[in-house]
């Protein structure tokens, strides 16, 4: 350090450095890299930012700005999402249908991948891939065969709610294991036989050594699946059995092709914001139930949250 | 303590093809400290999860004080594990992780706190009941796991490979204090490594183990002054192993080192014709060339190694065979020097005879730099790892 005070390199020499040199410079900061990441960041944000900005509009209009206001959210006497019944009752729905789909997915899906750890024999292998498969099928193709379903052979259950949170549930559940399976993974194996080692049974094992080190997945899963079903439309839309099974995403649609109003798209604000608390709670409620653990899981369990919400 | 008697009959383990542990049988009395030493994946691990229960053996028995106890679940066994990995329950404190397993056993709330505390002290942890094992650094938390499996009072303690993640330093004062523990308590430790040192140090009985089964089960001393396989003597310290043809000669027996003669104590019944002969580095003796005597050969210092307490010198002798010997750094020898002809006396009280045993060349310990051991002619030098 005091070496190179002292001799101090002449200035020219710094400025000598070519352009290209410096773009090149594998030393450098990723200026390229870190450019086309915030063009990308700034282009799928922008369409959001704009629908956002549409519903604080005071004029009627949805594609011209006409100053800032509530009117959408609750000024408007007939219009606005807190005074228009089918807005609010689809708010409703949305809501009771998610923290349904909460409760049950996570507890089972919990179950399950507690089950898939247990099973090693043959067919585990393939049924653990299996079990990951809706992530992947096309959800309409999903939802065309759950209404086949609840309209013929589940006919007694019928199209409705339930229809509704056993549709949700079951694509859901894929999540939840992964995120699950994930935290076993870290958690080892070895907790467990310490636990049979100094005396405790099986049922006890679970009870009091895994599931205290699972909560954080589960809190997680209960907040993913939460943002899953709210951001749901094609399974809600095939199971849906008349307008109080509406949901947001629903009624959107719907009335996009009718009169549409910027009330749209503060209801839809309003979802974005329940479903990003949702993620935020999910992150904090994760880091906080894990602190103090060594390792990357709580790195590693987030961006599988992260990647449930998108 | 009569209790914590461990017995292994025909014991096997195979996973798939793999056999893991091949039938052993091994007699454990109570309140020994036993150690099964081996290189990775000889099944000394798998044989000590047989034991504790976490594997189910493909045939055998397990006896504790004379019971089978091989079809018995592990939370049912009155053996208790120390893990490698601590394998601590992290969302627990540390009194809580020492008072976990008392819940099985029917005892009073005052007594528990009792023993929690007397096994805290044991371990000499008093003052860190309410941490995180993950506050604690890595050789109290391995003190946690002993609290936590001794609090139960076990007759038989299991150990895989305890002070494996540790490092060298931390490693000597915990062998000491695991020593101490299992004096002072005097139940049987059963005690899985890969480091000689440790078991050398630490245990009544070696078993050295190799591809699933017991190679040599004797006392240290025995295990190292008298290696009755060459497995066993590579693996324990350092060992010079020569090929040499061997004939009985009254009670000791007579060896051919190419155009030499040598004489060894040892007797070679039942042994065969061509054998390994093996002498420790710090039992071979170098004088200056010319010298004559009985096993005396003649060779040339190849290199010289300076360790600090002594110099490895290695020694061509002239029948190709490179030795190695330990020269104590005392100020009364001669420093050697590379190219030096010397005088190598083996001493024939030191002379073992093995078994040349075919198959040793291609698993030697861990296959790292180690010079192929037996049958190769020209390299007879070879150190354990």
């Amino acid at each position: 350090m005091s070496a190179a005070t002292t001799t101090r390199p002449a200035p020219a020499a710094v400025a000598r450095v070519s352009l290209r040199e410096r773009l090149s410079n594998p030393w450098g900061k990723p200026r390229f890299l870190a450019l086309t990441t915030w063009v990308y960041i700034g282009w799928s944000l922008i369409p959001v930012l704009l629908a956002i900005r549409f519903a604080f509009n005071s004029g009627r209009s949805r594609t011209s700005l006409q100053g800032w206001s509530l009117r959408w959210f609750t000024q408007d006497p007939t219009l606005s999402v807190l005074h228009d019944p089918t807005l609010l009752q689809a708010l409703k729905h949305s809501l009771v249908l998610a923290v349904i789909v909460m409760l049950v997915a996570t507890p089972v899906g919990t179950a399950l991948a507690l089950g898939m750890r247990r099973w090693t024999g043959r067919g585990s292998g393939v049924a653990n891939i299996m079990l990951l498969l809706p992530l992947v099928t096309p959800e309409l193709v999903f939802a065309v065969g759950m209404f086949l379903l609840f309209t013929t052979a589940f006919g007694f259950i019928g199209l409705g709610t339930t229809a509704q949170a056993i549709g949700q549930v079951t694509f859901t559940l894929s999540w939840v294991v992964l995120i699950v399976r994930g935290r076993l993974v870290t958690i080892g194996r070895d907790v467990e036989e310490a636990a049979a080692d100094l005396g405790a049974p099986p049922h006890e094992v679970v009870r009091r050594v895994l599931v205290p080190l699972l909560i954080p997945a589960m809190a997680a899963s209960l907040l993913v699946s939460f943002a899953l079903s709210i951001d749901d439309f094609v399974v809600s839309q095939y199971l849906a059995s008349g307008s109080d099974t509406t949901t947001v995403p629903m009624r959107i649609y719907s009335q996009a092709r009718g009169g549409p109003t910027p009330a749209l798209n503060a209801l839809a604000t309003i979802m974005l914001v329940v479903s990003l608390l949702a993620l935020l709670l999910a992150y904090f409620v994760f880091k906080a139930l894990t602190r103090g653990e060594k390792g990357a899981s709580a790195i590693q369990q987030l961006a599988t949250v992260d990647a449930g919400g998108a | 303590m009569s209790q914590g008697d461990i017995q292994l009959v025909e014991l096997v383990k195979r996973y798939k093809d793999v056999v893991a542990v091949g039938g052993i049988d091994l007699h454990i009395p109570p309140g020994e400290f036993f150690t099964m030493l081996g290189p990775s994946g000889c099944g000394k691990t798998t044989t000590l999860r047989l034991i504790a229960g976490f594997e189910r053996p493909d045939g055998g028995a397990i006896l504790l004080d004379g019971v089978d106890v091989s079809r018995t679940p592990a939370h049912r066994r009155r053996v208790n594990t120390v893990f490698q990995s601590y394998a601590l329950f992290p969302h627990k404190s540390v009194v809580d992780n020492v008072g976990f397993g008392l819940r099985y056993q029917r005892t009073t709330k005052e007594e528990a706190r009792r023993r929690v505390a007397e096994a805290m002290a044991l371990v000499r942890l008093e003052g860190y009941e309410s941490r995180r094992p993950s506050q604690l650094s890595g050789g109290q938390q391995q003190r946690v796991a002993l609290a936590r499996a001794l609090v139960l009072e076990p007759p038989v303690l299991l150990l895989d490979e305890p002070l494996g993640a540790l490092d060298a330093r931390l490693r000597l004062d915990l062998q000491v204090e695991l020593k101490r523990i299992q004096e002072q308590l005097g139940i049987t430790f059963v005690y899985v490594t890969h480091d000689q040192d440790e078991a050398l140090t630490m245990s009544d009985r070696v078993a050295v183990m190799r591809d699933g089964h017991v190679e040599q089960c004797a006392e240290p001393r025995e295990l190292y002054e008298d290696p009755s396989t060459a497995f066993v003597a590579n693996f324990l310290g350092a060992s010079n192993l020569i090929p040499v043809g061997v004939s009985p000669n009254g009670s000791g027996s007579r060896l051919r080192l190419g155009s030499f003669e040598l004489h060894a104590d040892q007797g070679a019944h039942g042994l065969g014709d061509a054998c390994l002969a093996m002498i420790r580095p710090e039992n071979v003796r170098l004088f200056a060339h010319g010298e004559t005597g009985e096993n005396r050969v003649p060779g040339m210092v190849e290199e010289v190694v300076y360790l600090g307490f002594h110099h490895e010198v290695r020694v061509r002798l002239a029948t190709g065979t490179v030795i190695k010997v330990d020269v104590p750094n005392d100020d009364e020898r001669d420093d050697h020097e590379q190219g030096d002809p010397v005088s190598v006396h083996l001493p024939a009280r030191h002379l073992r005879i093995l078994r040349a045993d075919e198959d040793e060349a291609d698993d030697d310990a861990d296959g790292d730099d180690v010079p192929p051991t037996a049958p190769a002619p020209q390299h007879a030098g070879a150190q354990a790892p």
